[in-house]
Formats: structure tokens, sequence, C-alpha cells
């Protein structure tokens, strides 16, 4: 290869990073989610090398946007704190499974439950925004102890937004969870942390996905001291999506705030879908127990997606209009 | 330290790890490209991730760049040491945030988020010193 095409080939990789950014940060998921399958299945890139790369451009993308977060105040910087004991220690757990995967040959395994793992991200995703900021609930004790008392300014609503977090020790244990998957898959589990918050947590959603995106960084950052040392990451891969998936969700941020048709985020839901059915059936047909052809695969993906992503449509324009009338 | 400096200086530094792991990712690219490969390797073998087979298997990654050749490596212009710099920088980052809201809470006299900071930076550190020590070499 002359070094022009491999100019054009790291190029290329930059590009793929900014796709990844760009949709990850449209649909909330994180560019990481959507820079594993992108790398596997378009570029032919080992999913060992796609994962030490995502691990990294998480933490490019996490520290760029948290910055904005954290002057504007939004993010709880305290609670963030607190809830990566659990994520540190869950990242450490699944790299470590990671080097086991790896070193016993078990790719099919990550190919298998990144898939699982993006469907089911879907829809918590998919449903943001429904519940912007939740009933306050009475503080319990360790809303005291963990003094999970905060106040932040909305814009939109114009006032300032008051909140209690409880259940301090049920965000602990899902958040140990979000690291394993961190280490594991290598990306920055955002969805599961925003999951942990919201549901467990009571936390308002503005709160729980801007403290999200500042604990994904410190996340990766365990993940990937681990993954350097095993020799997961590929340098000219990495230096190609940390640069591309930062531009990329950058981009996107800028996208998403003169969005007007909230719609059109069905259209990057569908395209997610596929790439997880697409990793579910690649890491199945790997180990040999499902469709094995190519062509086939890429056929069946697009088909299931379409199906999957009207249902979660209808389920949750359903839920809406039931909003509307409470 | 008040509430309203330590957002600030958090912000800061976020932004500075960003900027400056991404200069030194682009200088390193842009070196390796200029002085046709680094540390003795082409630049095919730099690029390759190791899908085929033979000679074309190799590829060159992490485990083979040893952090203490780091320092000397950028001195001497080599590419592919200031992309692993670049990627440190990016990894030092977020726990450079860890760091502040430690030294934050311990300003505060906030003893229970001292340990919690403490507990994560050990989480941290594990992970980068004590976990490679197992690892092949």
């Amino acid at each position: 290869m002359t070094p022009l095409v491999t100019l054009f080939n790291f190029l290329l990789i930059v590009v793929g990073g900014f796709s990844a950014g760009l949709l990850g940060s449209l649909t909330g998921l994180g560019g990481g989610t959507v820079l594993v399958p992108l790398l596997t299945i378009f570029y032919g890139i080992p999913i060992i090398y796609a994962t030490g790369a995502s691990l990294i451009s998480t933490i490019a993308t996490s520290a760029g946007s948290a910055s904005a977060y954290v002057k504007e105040r939004i993010s709880n910087v305290k609670i963030g704190i607190g809830l990566e004991v659990a994520t540190t220690a869950g990242a450490i757990i699944g790299s470590l499974l990671a080097v086991y995967v790896y070193d016993h040959r078990l790719q099919w395994i990550i190919y298998v439950l990144f898939g699982a793992v993006l469907l089911f991200s879907l829809y918590p995703t998919a449903q943001k925004g429904r519940h912007e900021i939740p009933p306050l609930k009475k503080p319990d004790w360790t809303t005291r102890i963990f003094q999970m008392t905060g106040v932040y300014y909305d814009a939109k609503l114009k006032k300032d937004v008051h909140y209690n977090g409880v259940k301090w020790w049920a965000g602990e244990i899902v958040m140990l969870f979000a690291g394993i998957i961190s280490g594991l898959l290598g990306i920055g589990s955002g969805a599961m942390k925003v999951l942990g918050m919201d549901w467990a947590m009571n936390l308002p959603m503005k709160v729980t996905t801007t403290t999200s995106n500042f604990m994904v960084g410190i996340t990766a950052a365990t993940g990937s001291s681990i993954y350097w040392y095993a020799g997961y990451i590929q340098v000219f891969i990495a230096a190609a999506t940390a640069i591309g998936v930062l531009a990329g969700s950058f981009v996107g941020t800028k996208i998403l705030v003169r969005m007007s048709n909230k719609n059109i985020r069905w259209l990057f839901f569908a395209v997610l879908s596929f790439l997880g059915v697409e990793m579910l059936l690649k890491g199945l047909a790997s180990n040999n127990s499902f469709v094995t052809s190519g062509t086939v695969r890429l056929a069946l993906s697009a088909l299931t997606s379409v199906i999957l992503i009207s249902c979660l449509f209808l389920v949750i324009r359903k839920q809406e209009a039931e909003d509307v009338k409470v | 330290m008040s509430k309203y400096e330590f957002n600030d200086i958090l912000s800061v530094v976020l932004r500075l790890g960003v900027v400056i792991s991404i200069i030194l990712l682009a200088t390193g690219v842009a070196l390796i490209f200029m002085m046709h490969g680094a540390d003795g390797y082409s630049i095919d073998q730099i690029a390759s991730y190791g899908t085929g087979t033979g000679a074309s298997s190799f590829s060159l990654n992490s485990s083979s760049l040893p952090l203490t050749g780091l320092l000397n490596g950028v001195i001497h212009l080599n590419g592919l040491y200031f992309i692993s710099l670049g990627l440190w920088v990016l990894i030092f980052t977020p726990i450079s945030i860890v760091l502040i809201s430690l030294a934050e809470f311990a300003y505060l006299k906030n003893r229970l988020y001292v340990a919690l900071s403490i507990i994560v930076l050990f989480d941290l550190f594990f992970a980068m010193l004590v976990v490679p020590i197992y690892f092949h070499v």
C-alpha cells in the first residue's frame, strides 16, 4: 500500500468515527455504542481493536461535553463521584472479563452481548424526555447521608428545579452493572447510567443525562488503562476515531438544539436497531449457530429492525397519548 | 475555593485535556506520514490491524508500546509515542477531575465524599498499576 492509500484509510476511519459521534449524540446513546458495530461490520476491524478505540473515544466525547454541563452547573458532580465507586469497580471486573473472553477466543460472546445491550438501550433512550422532571419524592435516609439534594436552573422552563436523590444503594447496584458492561464491551454505557439515576434515584432527566455524561469518562478511563496493557488499543485506529467521534458529537449537539422535527430521531433509532440486530446475528454466525451467509444476515437484520422500530414507535406514541390525557 | 470556582476549574481542565490530547494525536499521525513510519515500523505496519494471514496478520498495538519509552519517543519526534501520549493525556483527564474533586471535598471538610473520591482514585490506579502486573510480559 502506498502512504496515500493508508492516509485515505485513516481519513475513512475518521469519517466513520464522525458518523458514530453524530448518531450517538443525536440519539443520546453515545458515540462508542455506534462506533463498535460500525468498525466491525463495515470496516472489518477486529472487535478487540474496535472496542479499544471506542473506549478511548468515549473519554474524549465525555470530557468534551461534560465541560459545558459542569460549567452550567447542571451535572451533579457529587452524585457522580459517589456513583463512580461502583462504576470504576465494575469497569475493572468488566475489563478482566474481556481479557478472559479474548484470551479464549470467545469473540462471539462480545458480539451477542453488544447487540443485546444496544437493543435494550433503545427503549429507555427513545422514551427520553417523557418525564422531564419527576415528582419530588420524600427524601430517604440516603438523601441526607449522601447529600443528594440539589438544584439546577432549567433554561427551557425558566426556573430553578429542586430535587432529592433517593435510594443511593440502588443506584450503586445499577452502576456496578453499568461499569461491568463498559469494561466488557468498550462503551461508556451511558444509557444504563441514565436508567439507574432516573428509575432508581428519581433524579430529573437533565441532571441524569449530564451527570452520566460526566461519569462516563471516569468509567472509560478505568477500562482504558487495562485495555492498554492488554494490547487492545491499536493506536492508529484509536487516534482516528478519537478525533472523528469528538468532532461528530460536537456537531451532533449543535444540530440537536436546532432540530425542530423530533420524529426524525426515529430514523436514527432504526439505524441503531439495525446495527444491534446485525451484531447479534454476526456473533451467532461466528459461533456457527445461525445464518452464516453475510448477505442473508444483512437482509434479516434490516427486516427485523424495521419491525422492531415500528413496534417501539407505536408503543411510545401510545404512552405519549396517555400522558396527554392525564 | 467557592462552589463557583470549583465547577469552572473542572470545566477548564476537561476542555484543556481534550484539546491537548487531540493536538498530540494529530501531530503524531502527521509525524508518522512525514517520517514514513516510526520506531522502525513502516506506515503500513502501523496502520495494519492484522486481519490477513502471514505477514499481514501482524498488527502493532498498545502492548508493544511501553510507557517507559514515552518521553524518549516524544523527544525524538516519534509519531507513535506522540499518539500514545495523546491517548494517555485523555485517560488522565477524568482522573484529574476526581483529584480536583477530592481537593474540593477536603477543603469543604466533607469527610464522606473525601472517602468516596479516594475509593474511586484507588480503583483507577488499581486498574493502571496493579492489574497489568498479571498480564503476559
